[in-house]
């Protein structure tokens, strides 16, 4: 094991595990020692309507109702697009969409307030099938090769149609942020997030004022998944409007059933798949994807383009075509959860290649190994896998650890107990970092090293440790370079007032890129290092110049400077009498370079893949006739415990990015991404594949029983 | 009108409000108890659990006038001891701690398993730690360090 | 106390009960959740008359606030009780729950309530009027209706000393701990000189309130395991027609396909 590999005490572990770390709900007053205002978001109540009046009680002396009459800048939050409004416009499009705010200092009186207001409603149809959406925020298309040559040409074409449901992040700490009107005349904003250049940037443009006019700071932050991407700019916007004009410190930290109904979750799915089979090969893949991206757009493009980069998935293909659509309906808009796309197209992918297998009377192990990339192919967008695919040796290495072939031979065979066996396999990757041109023309990230008189280093960056550690692996590059113990190099929370803007905490991103730009900026402060001097280096993103460019209107170019990838087994034992399945053996291998600690990353990997798992299997959300989540308590919304996935294992597949700090990759969204279609396969051969063709996800115990009455068992 | 007594972290406190009131909230909002974490309000999380008389209990689910006359212990007071320093190192060779919101539980549940089982199988642990949800970890590293704390004990429980 | 009582008898508590309008808590776990407003409680955990576990010629008797945790722990509480009660929830959601909140709470997916149906328990019912036993059938009368006066309390369960040694018993949640039940079923089985003398089943979680119905069960009393065997079609064929389910987190078609096909085994593993 590489040095830089070995584990350390995580610098956050004494404060978290001492109770002693401060997150959002826990200030007891704010930073100047003013009381904390709580407030209540006033959520619609119907799918869609137009909002013709909101009738508030008289309020008690020192609390106030905020709506978008009180925005002072523009009532738009800045994500991808801007159409999110702070709070509803003439219109409410999604139930639970924040109306207004009521605020104030004791939360009984304003939970009382809040149920007193009556809005007056003209209802309007809402459209909550993603089937029947109208409406496309983004459609995407783009290809190579002739796909309907290869069409015409072929011995078989095959079509099917896959989906799949809501996941919810579940973050075990709710969404919840803070604004406090300093002296100076500046909005302070913190909370649980991610990403506080993206809140500061959002507040900015809600408030009307200049870059200097806020200030964000991460708080410590209880989980994100990506939840807390895009979710805390809104809710920035929002306190902080409520904190205008209160001119008093606001909190609003949403309970679990809020968090549950109302805040980003992952895009619902439909893909549609064309596959042509040539001499028992795939020439060609037509992919038509379709993601309900909910009422606004938030982070749906970003979200879309990942998922059909990756929808031909690992394999070689010569003639490609992809469609993607997120399309609008009225629903909780969705948005980033780990993965990003990417879980909803490999199911599809993989899951196509095992039907298709079984069609051609071949295994469907053999039948993924004979397609896999290699190194040099051609990616989906034309670009190049520019560095090596360890898919074949990851596949052979779970292969030695869990017999994967020889269990997936034996379950072959017909089974006709009550409790019967089956193991899939999936082959995935996660590109890393943004896609496309992201880091080089959006993102543009800055770091910055500042020494200290006394020898002290603090790095100055943007990227918010929400569990997966970089508050120590940033630190352990640093020292690294700087030959310091340590102790000696430190990382906080972000406060945008402090730190250049080195990106978001997002797309697996910070370790690869921030990462490296953190290694080469402690390689330019050891140059110029004068002791007992305070010093400052900076480090500014550019791009590999082996990059091909990425053109987003083409789709074409490199997508992503190199990949993680992942191979899953998962097997599993169905009961047939209740459809309850255990699984036995859950084997991830994954590759994401260098770990810069071996016991982050290998948390970080149990984690995911515990995750997809979920996803799989449990974790079914929905919403009723009338556009409402259903699943909105944690006795609804069921994640794994303990006891769900006892034999869980992480192994580590190392391919070294030369680009990266020690040559480590982006890693955190990857294992989530091939649990579904490695699942689903399982559950598919232990009632019988080709008889039982599973075709979606969550695939739960009462699918399972539906499935097996079909058949008449 | 009685105040409702009883021993948090091992010292008499009375507690003016009502005994309908939430043991969650009045930990955390009257007593500064702020390591115990609320998740659901619903039992459903184990986030905000405690040990009343030595028994791990989610606090959400605790009316006040329930806890008259018993003894309360949140992290405050546990983090004070001997097998606390053990666990959390134990915790801190795995790097078991991710995001931290479900650690305050998880430590407390732990020492439940612990004091009623020193020396506990894996799937004990796993039973023993199964009312604390964690969305990081997957559990792995957390049924581990429990596992580790216990065989180097040294009889401590 | 304010919105609160905490008696330290069982007769205060009855009187308390009788004069005041309270809602009886033990564990708090179910009420909590529902958190009413404006109401105020009456604490039951501590009484000593509450927590006793006894036994007597003919029952284990569990008292009201005896938490689950503490069943497990006792040897008088037979096996299928305390293998339902071990699938509650998680330990600290069992160290508090109690089988009088359970009965009380008067939801058909209570797991005790599943094993006292089958087990035909009694309840023993207290208030300052007296005392009466019921059948566990008639206390319930329909979705969070009970048969349970404004001045009573539940006292005791009593839980049959015999007849619960042969059983059957499944749970299916929705994940294997923190799972509320889908489906929950518990069948009892006893023969005599080759003759059945008792084949219950209960199915919780899958209606208003736990279902059994005695009358199919008649078919197969005083039968032999090969006369059994004959009627077997008959009988699954009158469980059909009686199982009106209806749906909740899950389908009713599911879980009428679990109950027939636990019911199958529950057959199975006794001869039929």
């Amino acid at each position: 094991m590489d040095k830089i590999s070995q584990s350390v005490v995580k610098k956050d572990h004494a404060p978290k595990i001492e109770g002693r770390s401060v997150y959002v709900g826990d200030y007891v007053t704010a930073r100047d020692g003013r009381p904390i205002l709580t407030g209540k978001l006033l959520h619609a109540k119907v799918a869609r309507a137009r909002v013709l009046s909101v009738q508030v009680p008289e309020l008690p002396a020192g609390y106030f109702y905020v709506d978008a009459k009180d925005v002072p800048g523009d009532n738009n939050v800045n994500i991808v697009l801007d159409d999110t409004p702070v709070y509803c416009r003439e219109t409410v499009e999604y139930i639970g969409e924040p109306i207004g705010m009521v605020v104030g200092p004791d939360e009984k009186e304003v939970q009382r307030i809040l149920s007193g207001i009556k809005v007056n409603y003209e209802e309007l149809e809402p459209i909550l099938d993603l089937r029947a959406a109208e409406e496309a925020f983004f459609d995407y298309e783009f290809g190579h090769g002739d796909v309907e040559q290869a069409f015409r040409e072929a011995d078989k074409v095959y079509e099917e149609e896959f989906e799949t449901g809501y996941q919810d992040q579940t973050y075990l700490e709710t969404q919840g942020m803070m604004a406090e009107p300093e002296a100076d005349g500046r909005m302070f904003v913190h909370g649980s997030s991610q990403c506080a250049y993206y809140i500061h940037g959002a507040v900015m443009r809600v408030l009307g004022c200049g870059p200097t006019g806020v200030h964000v700071l991460q708080d410590v932050t209880g989980g994100g998944f990506g939840g807390k991407e895009a979710f805390p700019s809104i809710l920035g916007a929002q306190v902080a409007v409520a904190a205008c004009k209160a001119k008093a410190p606001v909190r609003c930290v949403f309970d679990r059933r809020e968090d549950l109904e109302y805040t980003s979750k992952r895009h619902p799915s439909l893909c549609r798949y064309k596959m042509a089979v040539k001499d028992g090969r795939v020439i060609a893949v037509d992919c038509d994807v379709i993601f309900n991206a909910g009422a606004y757009s938030t982070l749906s493009a970003v979200v879309l383009q990942r998922g059909i980069i990756a929808a031909p998935g690992v394999y070689n293909i010569p003639n490609v075509h992809v469609r993607g659509r997120a399309v609008k309906t009225n629903t909780t808009p969705c948005g980033a959860y780990r993965g990003f796309g990417g879980p909803q197209t490999f199911f599809a992918m993989e899951r196509m290649m095992d039907h298709v297998a079984q069609d051609l009377g071949v295994d469907e192990i053999a039948f993924k190994e004979a397609h896999l990339v290699k190194q040099g192919d051609m990616t989906s967008t034309q670009g190049r896998y520019h560095f090596p695919v360890p898919l074949q040796a990851m596949i052979d290495e779970v292969d030695a650890k869990c017999q994967l072939k020889r269990k997936h031979e034996e379950y072959k065979k017909r089974q006709t107990g009550r409790f019967r066996r089956g193991i899939g396999m999936s082959a995935y990757f996660h590109g890393a970092g943004f896609t496309g041109s992201g880091e080089r023309d959006l993102i543009k990230a800055v770091a910055k090293l500042r020494k200290y008189a006394d020898g002290t280093v603090e790095i100055l960056a943007s990227n918010g440790d929400i569990g997966q550690g970089v508050r120590t692996t940033f630190p352990k590059i640093v020292a690294n370079e700087l030959n310091l113990p340590l102790d000696k190099v430190y990382y906080d929370h972000p406060d945008t007032a402090r730190v250049p803007d080195s990106g978001p905490t997002v797309a697996s991103r910070s370790l690869m890129v921030v990462g490296e730009l953190l290694r080469r900026a402690a390689i330019k402060l050891r140059t110029v290092w004068v002791e007992g001097q305070e010093q400052e280096v900076e480090e500014r993103f550019q791009e590999p110049d082996f990059m091909i460019p990425f053109y987003l209107d083409k789709f074409q170019g490199d997508a992503y400077p190199t990949y993680a990838w992942g191979v899953d087994a998962i097997e599993v034992e169905v009961d047939t009498f209740t459809g309850v399945t255990r699984v036995l053996n859950a084997v991830g291998n994954f590759d994401v370079g260098t770990p810069i600690d071996y016991n982050i990353v290998v948390g970080q990997m149990e984690g995911g893949f515990l995750q997809g798992i979920g996803y799989a299997s449990i974790e079914k959300m929905d919403y009723d006739a009338k556009g409402r989540i259903r699943n909105n308590s944690f006795s609804d919304y069921l994640i794994p415990t303990t006891k769900d996935v006892p034999n869980l294992t992480a192994m580590l597949h190392v391919e070294k990015y030369p680009y990266g700090p020690y040559g480590a990759k982006g890693a955190g969204e990857l294992p989530l991404v091939g649990a579904t279609a490695a699942y689903v396969a399982a559950v598919e051969q232990a009632l019988g594949a080709g008889k039982h063709p599973l075709r979606h996800a969550p695939f739960t115990a009462e699918d399972t029983v539906k499935e097996l009455t079909k058949e008449g068992n | 009108m009685d105040a409702i007594k009883f021993i948090l972290n091992g010292g008499e406190v009375a507690y003016e409000g009502a005994a309908t009131d939430r043991l969650l909230d009045v930990l955390r909002d009257c007593f500064g108890c702020k390591s115990v974490k609320c998740g659901c309000k619903e039992g459903e999380c184990g986030a905000c659990s405690v040990l009343i008389d030595g028994r791990l209990i989610n606090s959400c689910c605790v009316a006040m006038g329930a806890v008259e006359g018993a003894s309360v212990l949140t992290l405050e007071g546990y983090r004070e001891t001997e097998r606390f320093a053990a666990l959390s190192k134990a915790f801190s060779e795995l790097s078991a701690v991710q995001c931290g919101f479900c650690i305050p539980g998880m430590v407390l549940a732990a020492e439940s398993v612990l004091a009623k089982n020193p020396h506990p199988s894996e799937a004990e642990i796993r039973e023993g730690l199964s009312g604390n949800l964690c969305r990081c970890t997957g559990y792995n590293a957390i049924v581990n360090a429990v596992n580790n704390a216990a065989k180097e004990a040294n009889g401590l429980w | 106390m304010v919105n609160g009582f905490v008696p330290k008898t069982l007769q205060e508590a009855l009187e308390l009960r009788a004069t005041r309008d309270l809602v009886p808590y033990a564990g708090g776990t179910d009420l909590m959740v529902e958190n009413r407003e404006n109401v105020s409680y009456l604490f039951l955990g501590k009484l000593p008359e509450l927590r006793q576990i006894t036994v007597d010629g003919e029952y284990v008797r569990i008292g009201a606030a005896v938490t689950f945790t503490e069943a497990l722990a006792s040897d008088l509480v037979p096996p299928l009780m305390k293998e339902a009660v071990s699938r509650i929830a998680a330990p600290a959601i069992r160290n508090a729950g109690t089988f009088g909140g359970n009965l009380g709470n008067g939801s058909a997916k209570a797991d005790s309530v599943l094993i006292e149906f089958v087990a035909d328990a009694k309840l023993r019912l207290v208030s300052v009027r007296g005392e009466r036993l019921v059948d566990v059938d008639k206390f319930y009368l329909g979705r969070k209706k009970l048969d349970l006066a404004s001045d009573e309390l539940i006292a005791e369960v009593l839980l049959p000393k015999r007849g619960l040694e042969n059983y059957y018993y499944e749970k299916v949640g929705g994940r294997n701990a923190l799972a509320i039940s889908r489906v929950s079923f518990a069948g009892v089985f006893a023969e005599q000189d080759g003759k059945i003398t008792n084949i219950a089943a209960a199915f919780g979680a899958v209606a208003d309130t736990v279902l059994r119905w005695k009358e199919v069960e008649q078919m197969l009393i005083g039968k032999t395991l090969a006369e059994a065997r004959a009627l077997k079609a008959d009988y699954l064929k009158a469980y059909e027609a009686h199982m009106t389910l209806t749906r909740g987190r899950v389908s009713a078609e599911y879980r009428k396909a679990v109950c027939m096909n636990l019911l199958g085994e529950f057959l199975a593993k006794f001869g039929i």
